[in-house]
């Protein structure tokens, strides 16, 4: 397999050409790949959301527009399927030249080469999320433009707290040893049939009306969080290997299933855990009253639901307030046959112009921080709904999610011992060295 | 396709059996130089010749699919089975470290016994349930075709649709299982997070899905038994208790045997239901090893090591098979002329 590497290293010199050219400002085209001389380049663009194409197919009109020399045609496809034909294509080679990319894949397909290197494209990467930045980062390199985060925060049902008489606090908190607002605030909304409270002499945990708070088997809403706001760490590193054993992890882990099964405020797990999970059917319905969400989900529950839905940022531990920032970011086929206007395209998806169109579509939070606010607006004006607790998040202590190999395939194998964890068979303890050895025997 | 052709198979020669030809095979096959002898030759060589492009043009299409679908695929996964390839870098050659590194694999072993406990769980009960309905619907009797028609529709469905559709029935919390047991006092359990009661489920799934299905070729066989069998069967004072172990059971083996065989193929290939339904969990407890293969190759894009799983699925289903077939090859009749 040589051929392989001719292209990927001619896809490095395409992008080494490019930015050469742009450097020195000479109109020089005698280079075929970059397509100045008229003849007509079209890329190809993949992504899995089909609210956001919609957006994307307004930035492609001004990405065209400004580049009539090169067409983008582009390709949606469902989620489940992105990953298995993106691996597929770029097995055989023909991986789409621009295409979006997630932090649990991010890693196989750097290491394999199948993402260009970008820093050609001289990004100001200060001028985008951190968190985003640090995920699409390998060995110094950047390879993914940053495109948008999606953060966590506590949406809750503003009836349910209106109807208990209850006043959602200034700030949430938490701590191990059950102290802290949120958990006497999820106490005050647990009801059962008798009407009587979790602290109640009486109350009976199998009869439970309506729950407090959504505590369950989520990793990037849940227990992730509290693990990073005790102190515990996820990861070593980027690339590195898997450390949620330690003290810290384990007691944050605690609290998560002391929600469940020791202060009954959240529903069992036999009744949420994936892939039976039921959390977003219950909160919509309304047997939930507070639940840590991404805000990705607000377009898929906003119309599901029928009260008022109010949104506070996630409870701080002991540590603060640490929260996960997921973000993805626009990769460029290492092998893709135009280099040059691949790169051009995904420098201008990174744009201000291009991010700008989608945060005021309201489609995403974008990775360029200063229009993080246009989002925000986009919600207030067309959907009524204050979005700016997820903001306000963004600006403090955030974490992405485990930048690691082999994620994929650990992912289900992690779910199924939490799961069992939240049931009450095995201690966090227990849970936690399992699911580390587990993760570091799958880093490949 | 060759089927329907009855008496001579695609190896006889075309038309054997039919008078005008009858003569012309005893002609010598020995090379001999005469005048007479080889223009009657030369024209049955370019016809049998013709027959069987025919015969090749027919089967084409079939054929095609066999090879390009079915035989290739099955030895490049032989070949990927000595190979460590992760998909997106070079397959490099490991010779038989793949098996190797299965014969220790705990995993492997724990996925075989789920995947033979499911086996064990549906076989027996979607055979003796396919048997009954097969029996109940044998008989005279009004709106016999609209029952025969019902019992069929679970199989025309698609694995997925009903395995979300049971995942709904069997859910703890909103499902129609536990909210009737919930009417009798009795708590239900978390069906599919439950390791003792996640496997039996899918098992029943599919028994409910496959046993009206099955009950069609039971349909047929039962009415392929001669009438005067049970006559004289009766004749001699057999009560229908004996008349079906007696005469019943034992003309039903062909059936038996093909819905045997093929029921265990497909139970031992189960993955949509599991896919659909529990992910394999809790605790690996459905994690059958067709669900294994798949996880290994496209969660861990490890597709060595799932060639090679999928290799040792292949084995223990040629086993199994062809265990079956030396059973009934004794006990089976076909001809009850």
């Amino acid at each position: 397999m040589h051929t392989p590497r001719i292209r990927w290293a001619a896809a490095l010199a395409g992008a080494a050409l490019l930015t050469a050219v742009s450097a020195c400002g000479s109109s020089d085209s005698s280079d075929s790949s970059s397509g100045g001389s008229g003849e007509k380049v079209t890329l190809t663009y993949r992504l899995w959301d089909e609210q956001q194409k919609v957006g994307y197919e307004k930035v492609m009109a001004a990405f065209e527009k400004a580049n009539p020399n090169i067409d983008v045609t582009v390709e949606m496809l469902p989620w489940d399927q992105y990953w298995t034909k993106i691996t597929a294509d770029a097995v055989a080679g023909t991986a789409p030249d621009v295409f979006w990319m997630q932090t649990s894949y991010f890693p196989e397909f750097v290491t394999k080469g199948v993402l260009a290197d970008l820093s050609p494209l001289k990004l100001d990467t200060g001028k985008y999320h951190k968190t985003v930045v640090d995920a699409y980062t390998y060995q110094g390199k950047l390879y993914g433009v940053p495109k948008d985060w999606g953060i966590v925060g506590l949406l809750y049902n503003k009836d349910a707290f209106k109807k208990a008489g209850v006043e959602m606090p200034e700030k949430l908190t938490w701590a191990p040893d059950g102290s802290g607002t949120l958990l006497e605030t999820a106490r005050k909304l647990t009801v059962d049939e008798a009407g009587k409270h979790p602290d109640e002499p009486g109350f009976d945990a199998g009869k439970v009306k309506q729950y407090g708070f959504g505590s369950w088997n989520h990793y990037q809403t849940q227990w992730m969080n509290w693990v990073e706001s005790n102190g515990g760490k996820l990861v070593d590193k980027n690339f590195g290997r898997y450390t949620f054993n330690d003290d810290a992890s384990v007691q944050a882990l605690q609290f998560g299933v002391d929600l469940v099964n020791k202060y009954h405020v959240a529903p069992p797990a036999s009744q949420t855990n994936l892939p039976t999970g039921k959390m977003t059917e219950m909160f919509e319905r309304g047997e939930v009253a507070m639940f840590p969400a991404n805000n990705a989900l607000l377009p898929f529950i906003a119309p599901e639901i029928n009260f008022e839905i109010g949104i506070a940022m996630m409870p701080e531990g002991p540590k603060g307030r640490s929260v996960n920032l997921n973000g993805l970011s626009e990769a460029v086929y290492a092998k893709t046959k135009h280099p040059a206007e691949a790169n051009k395209l995904a420098a201008f998806l990174g744009s201000p112009e291009a991010q700008k169109i989608m945060a005021d579509g309201g489609y995403v939070f974008p990775a360029l921080v200063e229009f993080g606010q246009n989002y925000v607006d986009y919600w207030k004006n067309s959907k009524k709904l204050d979005v700016s607790p997820f903001l306000e998040e963004s600006k403090g202590t955030t974490y992405g999610m485990p930048v690691v190999t082999g994620f994929p395939g650990y992912e289900p194998k992690l779910v199924q011992i939490f799961n069992e964890m939240y049931l009450g068979r095995i201690t966090p303890k227990q849970a936690a060295d399992q699911a580390v050895q587990e993760g570091n025997a799958s880093i490949g | 396709m060759t089927a329907p052709r009855s008496g001579s198979g695609l190896g006889a020669p075309p038309g054997s059996g039919t008078a005008p030809d009858a003569e012309e095979p005893a002609a010598p096959a020995g090379p001999v130089g005469t005048a007479v002898s080889r223009p009657a030759r030369r024209p049955r060589r370019g016809l049998r010749g013709l027959g069987d492009l025919h015969a090749y043009l027919f089967i084409a299409p079939s054929l095609f699919g066999v090879l390009a679908f079915l035989l290739l695929p099955v030895l490049i996964v032989l070949v990927l089975s000595f190979f460590d390839w992760e998909l997106l870098s070079d397959p490099t050659f490991v010779g038989l470290d793949n098996y190797r590194r299965m014969a220790g694999d705990g995993g492997v072993w724990r996925s075989m016994l789920v995947t033979v406990g499911y086996v064990l769980l549906c076989i027996p009960l979607q055979t003796v349930l396919a048997m009954v309905l097969a029996l109940l619907l044998n008989r005279r009797l009004a709106g016999v075709r609209f029952y025969r028609a019902l019992y069929v529709v679970p199989w025309m469905a698609t694995p997925i649709v009903l395995g979300l559709t049971w995942k709904w029935i069997f859910d703890p919390r909103d499902g129609v299982v536990n909210n009737i047991l919930d009417l009798f006092g009795v708590t239900g359990p978390a069906w599919l997070s439950d390791p003792t009661w996640a496997l039996p489920a899918i098992a029943l799934v599919n028994i409910w899905q496959y046993a009206g299905y099955n009950m069609l070729f039971f349909l047929a066989g039962l009415q392929g038994i001669p009438r005067e069998l049970y006559d004289a069967a009766a004749v001699d004072g057999a009560a229908p208790v004996q008349r079906f172990f007696r005469v019943t059971l034992p003309l039903l083996n062909p059936t038996m045997f093909f819905v045997l065989v093929t029921n265990l193929i497909g139970a031992f290939q189960i993955f949509d239901t599991v896919f659909v339904m529990t992910d394999g969990g809790p605790s690996h407890r459905t994690e059958v090893i067709n669900f294994k293969i798949y996880g290994t190759a496209f969660r861990e894009f490890d597709f060595g090591y799932a060639s090679a799983l999928s290799m040792l699925l292949f084995v223990v289903i040629l086993t199994v098979t062809l265990v079956q077939v030396r059973f009934f090859a004794k006990r089976t009749t076909y001809d009850l002329s």
